[in-house]
C-alpha cells in the first residue's frame, strides 16, 4: 500500500498541510505526527488532497480524529483538491459541516481569513 | 511450492470472479476489477466511482472483521452484470456480522463520544441502491450489494449485449 507523505506549507496565514498517497487507517500516525509538529499558533488549516487519492472508511476515522482535535483547539479547516466522489462522500458522513470544500488552494487561502 | 492460485477469472460474459489474498490493501484489486467490468458494461462514471467505495468497504470489513485478519484466509467476490442491474457479492469465511453499527453521528464523532470508525456499512448502504448482508454460503458469509445500471449513451450497445 502506498506510503503517506504530508508536506506543511504556508499560504498566506493558513497552514496548508498538502497530502500524498491514499489515506487510510495506515496514515493515522503520519496524520498524528504532522499535527503535533506544527509550530505556533496554526489556527486556519487547509487539508489539500490529491485529486486521485484513495480513501477509505479507516481514513475518514483518520480524519475525523483530525478534526476532534482542531476543533479542541477552535482551529478553523478547510478542504481542497478532492474528487466529485470523495466530495460527496465527506459531505455524506457530515464533514463538510466542519471543515468547508473550497475549489483551490488560493480560494481556501481567501476564504479562511475571510 | 507455494500453490499458484488464480485471481481473477471470468466466469462467463456476464461474470467476474476475483479470490483475494486475506490482506488489507489488497481490496484495491477487487476495486479496480469492479470498475473494469462495470466500464465495459457502460456503467456511468459517477456510479463507478462509488461502486469502488462500496466494493474497497465490503472487503475491508470481509478482510478485518470476517476473516479477522488471518493470512490463510481468502475473500471472494463475485461481479455480474445481466443489463440491469450490476451485483457484486463479497464472500468472507466469517460467521456473518453479529451487531450492526449505528448511524454514524459527526458530532458524537468530534465529540470523540463515539468512535471514529464505523463507516464502512455506512457508506455501501448509501452509495449502493440495494445491500443484503449476513447470507450464508458455503463458503462463509456474503455481502450482496446491487446497482441499477446506468449508461452513458455510446455504452448502452455494450450493456445490451450482456444482458
Amino acid at each position: 500500500m502506498e506510503s503517506n507523505q504530508i508536506f506543511i506549507e504556508k499560504s498566506g496565514n493558513v497552514t496548508v498541510l498538502d497530502i500524498k498517497g491514499d489515506v487510510t487507517s495506515a496514515s493515522e500516525s503520519v496524520f498524528n505526527e504532522t499535527y503535533q509538529s506544527l509550530e505556533g499558533d496554526s489556527p486556519k488549516i487547509l487539508l489539500k488532497f490529491d485529486p486521485s487519492v484513495y480513501i477509505n472508511s479507516g481514513g475518514i476515522a483518520v480524519l475525523i480524529q483530525l478534526l476532534a482535535e482542531t476543533r479542541r483547539k477552535n482551529q478553523q479547516v478547510g478542504i481542497t483538491g478532492l474528487s466529485d466522489h470523495f466530495q460527496k462522500i465527506f459531505k455524506m458522513v457530515g464533514i463538510t459541516r466542519f471543515a468547508r470544500i473550497y475549489p483551490s488552494v488560493e480560494g481556501a487561502t481567501q476564504g479562511l481569513a475571510g | 511450492m507455494q500453490q499458484e492460485r488464480e485471481i481473477v477469472r471470468m466466469i462467463d460474459e456476464q461474470t467476474v470472479e476475483v479470490s483475494l489474498p486475506n490482506r488489507m490493501g489488497y481490496e484495491r484489486i477487487a476495486m479496480d476489477c469492479s470498475a473494469s467490468f462495470a466500464r465495459i458494461a457502460g456503467l456511468v462514471s459517477h456510479r463507478i466511482e462509488d461502486l469502488k467505495t462500496a466494493v474497497a468497504e465490503a472487503c475491508l470489513n470481509a478482510i478485518e472483521h470476517g476473516n479477522r485478519g488471518r493470512p490463510e484466509a481468502r475473500v471472494l467476490i463475485h461481479l455480474n452484470c445481466d443489463g440491469e442491474t450490476f451485483t457484486v457479492t463479497v464472500v468472507d469465511e466469517g460467521e456473518g456480522i453479529a451487531e450492526f453499527p449505528k448511524e454514524p453521528d459527526i458530532e458524537q464523532k468530534l465529540a470523540k463520544l463515539e468512535t471514529p470508525r464505523g463507516l464502512g456499512i455506512f457508506l455501501m448502504k448509501n452509495l449502493m441502491d440495494r445491500v443484503e448482508f449476513n447470507r450464508k454460503t458455503a463458503r462463509g458469509h456474503s455481502v450482496t450489494m446491487v446497482l441499477r445500471m446506468e449508461t452513458a449513451p455510446a455504452a448502452s450497445k455494450a450493456s445490451r449485449e450482456m444482458a
